[in-house]
């Protein structure tokens, strides 16, 4: 796919591996995104939801992707700072249609953004507003609701996407790679 | 509160509901729950069923009838598992099915009396006239129950002129007479297994005494049982299939224990004042009642423990975390919090901005956790609770005390406080003598300034035992057009057994005609239920046109039996502002 070929090459060059976590309520389109960025021939057509504790890797030539649901209510959290220490770059989804669940998702954001092993990171964070349906949010009004203009000291940035037609997804990915270059 | 996040508020939503006309529900079997909510209304009209996805309304249906209970129920085995929402309304159950209107399920009509049945037929035949048929039903309706007779005579019954009588005679007599009753209460029962998405029953209470089993597949009853009270809870254990017990808690305060393989049953709780919730914690019955307690039960009637609130209990509710095996009783309060209890502790509050109607808990949209409130002035909040949020028997603030171990910070003695205690120790009982005189005078002039007021009934409170009232107005608005709230309230001290009604009440204003317009100007109060103070809007508009005007309105409450007023308040009104000219 033109975007990951893209994003490759850059990598390539610098013969470095990047560790990319993906995270987000559960529903909210990660695995979907995921599938899409991946190269076709290895593109998963079925998405099941993640349920519980469910990670899911996907590794490139020199791109990992771990992805896992922000859900449950804190038997399987302390796992997850595990994956804080090794990622260079954090692609939070929301699902900009859910409204009733963008508290939810701020209270997630803000607890990553507070933990420890994250707080001190200088790493991207990519946002994605999900969900391009009728009457979702805009991508201005969830980065309000989810409070963005308070993340002052690391670098981040919002589009809005639709990941059943890829739309908005090879913006984000080329902020992203941007970044995860100058980073290192 | 941090254990919450507020998820939604609507704080115009405008809805009027109680706890048992909520329900979360898969209904479209997506995995995204709807909230379900039977709203009231005005209470007399523009009653609907609403279903909410997220935040906002995807589906209204009207009802006919004012809803007393709705319920999500598996009615069939096929997949994918969509429930169906029953609505009880009048005498019927009304089923939606994908939000669709699906069966109508009428509950069996109960038999006429013979002697209003041949009343009605002499009047078919044209024996008897307006005159005579009013006569004879009302002393019919004075020698049995009310609830004995079918609503066309009580309908009958309240005509006032003749004119509308025999046009009333005119349009029923050839319709035939039908006994119908009115269910009170509704629940859900597993039909032969206990899991989440398995075929249950319903079970209805309804006016007439009854408890009704009903099957939600062929709508056939199943069992009923009868009461010697009126239902107004049903809460419900076990399968019907194999065994189960139900307990229903009364209009006459008390709590009644039913078996799968007996129609009798048996008297379980017997509560000094009426039921507000009742729920069941594992083995437990937690009821709240009106007098501010909430009390624990076993199921065979042996209290565990009681509680008493800061503020009278308006609703009840669970809160049940499966994953978790947390469950808790959550009370909504007059003073606008919800508390959760855990056992006898208390581990969380919550304040909203108004009194909270009615709460649920459950799954709503992909949340497990979600708290669904509607406040009295028909707002509608959605909290969700923290992922994070861990309530253990400690978190709560109740429990034993720590002993005091600060000492307190007591000042020195100084030559005034000696000369003082010297000064106390030496006049006492002069001192004494003379605040006794004082206070006996004081006393006295309230004892004198109450009895004249008693005397004249110029006090808006009532020293009559029988008709203990209470009466305050509130004005709002700058006129000209005013909003009276009047708010009258029943003082008597109530038993279950004794309710003390106070009815047969009417409520004038007197005012000077020129000055002001009241809308209305009279009207009958209803029968007032003691503690609970009843809130009446009242129009006042100053028709006065030289300003500024300003006087008295005099609200007086009266009753047809007596000649002096019951109570009676002065309420000064505002200076009215003039007609704003645009
Ligand atoms: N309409 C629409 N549906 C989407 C979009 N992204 C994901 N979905 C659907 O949302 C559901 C959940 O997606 P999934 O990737 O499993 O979410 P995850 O739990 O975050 O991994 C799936 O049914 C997807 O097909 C989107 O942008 N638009
Ligand atoms: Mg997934």
């Amino acid at each position: 796919m033109g975007i990951m070929n893209k994003l490759f090459g850059w990598l390539k060059g610098k013969k470095k591996e990047a560790n990319v976590l993906c995270v987000g309520l559960d529903n909210s389109g990660k695995t979907t995104i995921i599938n899409y960025l991946k190269p076709n021939d290895a593109q998963q057509v079925d998405i099941v939801p993640t349920v519980g504790f469910n990670v899911e890797k996907v590794t490139m030539t020199n791109l990992s992707f771990t992805v896992f649901d922000m859900s449950g209510q804190g038997r399987y959290r302390v796992l997850w700072s595990h994956y804080y220490k090794e990622t260079q770059g954090v692609i939070f989804v929301v699902d900009s249609a859910d409204k009733l669940r963008m508290a939810v998702a701020k209270d997630e954001l803000d607890q990553l953004l507070k933990h420890q092993t994250i707080m001190n990171k200088r790493i991207p964070i990519l946002f994605f507003a999900n969900m391009d349906v009728q009457n979702s949010l805009s991508a201005v009004k969830c980065s309000q609701l989810l409070g963005l203009e308070n993340i002052k000291e690391k670098p981040w940035h919002i589009c809005a996407s639709n990941a059943k037609t890829g739309e908005g997804l090879s913006d984000g990915m080329h902020w992203l790679s941007d970044q995860l270059q100058t980073v290192k | 509160n941090n254990n919450w996040l507020n998820a939604y508020y609507d704080p115009v939503a405008g809805i009027y509901t109680f706890p048992s006309c909520i329900a979360l529900a898969d209904l479209n079997s997506d995995g995204d729950n709807k909230l379900v909510i039977a709203d009231l209304g005005s209470g007399l009209y523009k009653m609907t069923l609403k279903v909410f996805q997220g935040t906002s309304v995807v589906q209204e249906n009207a009802l006919l009838d004012l809803p007393t209970g709705i319920v999500s129920v598996y009615m069939d085995n096929m997949e994918p598992r969509t429930p169906g929402i029953v609505v009880a309304s009048g005498s019927c159950l009304f089923v939606y099915k994908n939000m669709r209107p699906y069966y109508k399920y009428p509950l069996p009509l109960l038999p006429v009396n013979e002697a209003e049945k041949s009343l009605w037929n002499a009047v078919r035949n044209g024996d008897v006239v307006a005159d005579a048929l009013t006569a004879a039903l009302s002393s019919l309706k004075d020698e049995i129950y009310a609830s004995a007779l079918t609503s066309q005579t009580l309908r009958f019954l309240q005509l006032e002129s003749r004119d509308e009588a025999e046009a009333f005679i005119e349009s029923h007599k050839n319709v035939g007479l039908k006994r119908e009753t009115v269910v009170t209460c509704l629940a859900t029962m597993k039909k032969s297994v206990a899991e989440e998405d398995a075929i249950s029953c319903l079970v209805a209470g309804t006016e007439h005494k009854e408890i009704q089993i009903i099957d939600s597949e062929a709508f056939t009853q199943l069992k009923s049982y009868n009461l010697p009270s009126i239902p107004v809870f049903i809460n419900v254990s076990g399968l019907y299939d194999v065994d189960f017990r139900l307990f229903v808690a009364c209009r006459d305060g008390k709590i009644y224990a039913l078996k799968k393989d007996s129609t009798e049953y048996r008297v379980c709780i017997e509560l000094g004042s009426q039921v507000v919730g009742m729920e069941r914690i594992h083995k437990h019955m937690v009821v709240a009642t009106m007098d501010k307690a909430v009390s624990c039960y076993t199921t065979k009637g042996k209290k565990l423990w009681s509680l008493e609130l800061p503020a009278n209990i308006v609703c009840t509710g669970i809160m049940d975390q499966k994953a978790k095996g947390f469950k808790a009783l959550m009370v909504g309060l007059d003073n606008n919090e919800i508390r959760i209890y855990k056992d006898k502790n208390l581990v969380d509050t919550l304040t909203l901005n108004d009194r909270p109607q009615a709460i649920c808990y459950g799954r709503y949209g992909r949340e497990d956790s979600t708290l669904v409130s509607v406040t009295s002035s028909g707002a509608l909040n959605v909290h969700i609770l923290k992922r994070t949020a861990e309530y253990s028997e400690q978190s709560g603030n109740q429990g034993q005390l720590n002993p005091q171990k600060t000492k307190l910070n007591i000042p020195k003695k100084t030559q005034l406080f000696v000369d003082q205690t010297v000064r106390e120790r030496e006049h006492g009982t002069e001192m004494f003598q003379s605040f006794q005189h004082d206070l006996q005078l004081i006393r006295l002039q309230a004892a004198k300034t109450y009895i004249h007021g008693l005397n004249s009934s110029i006090t808006p409170i009532s020293d009559d035992p029988d008709i203990p009232l209470k009466l305050n107005a509130t004005v709002q608005g700058i006129g000209p057009v005013f909003q009276m709230m009047v708010t009258v309230e029943n003082t008597a001290s109530s038993t279950a057994s004794d309710p003390k009604l106070v009815s047969d009440l009417k409520m004038m204003f007197k005012f000077s005609d020129k000055v002001y317009t009241a809308t209305p100007r009279i009207f009958s109060l209803p029968p007032l239920v003691p503690g609970i103070p009843y809130r009446f809007p009242i129009r006042i508009e100053c028709i006065a046109t030289d300003q500024p005007a300003q006087d008295t309105v005099t609200a007086v409450v009266f009753t047809r039996s007596k000649p002096k007023p019951i109570v009676t308040a002065n309420i000064s009104m505002p200076v009215s502002e003039g007609v704003v000219v645009v």
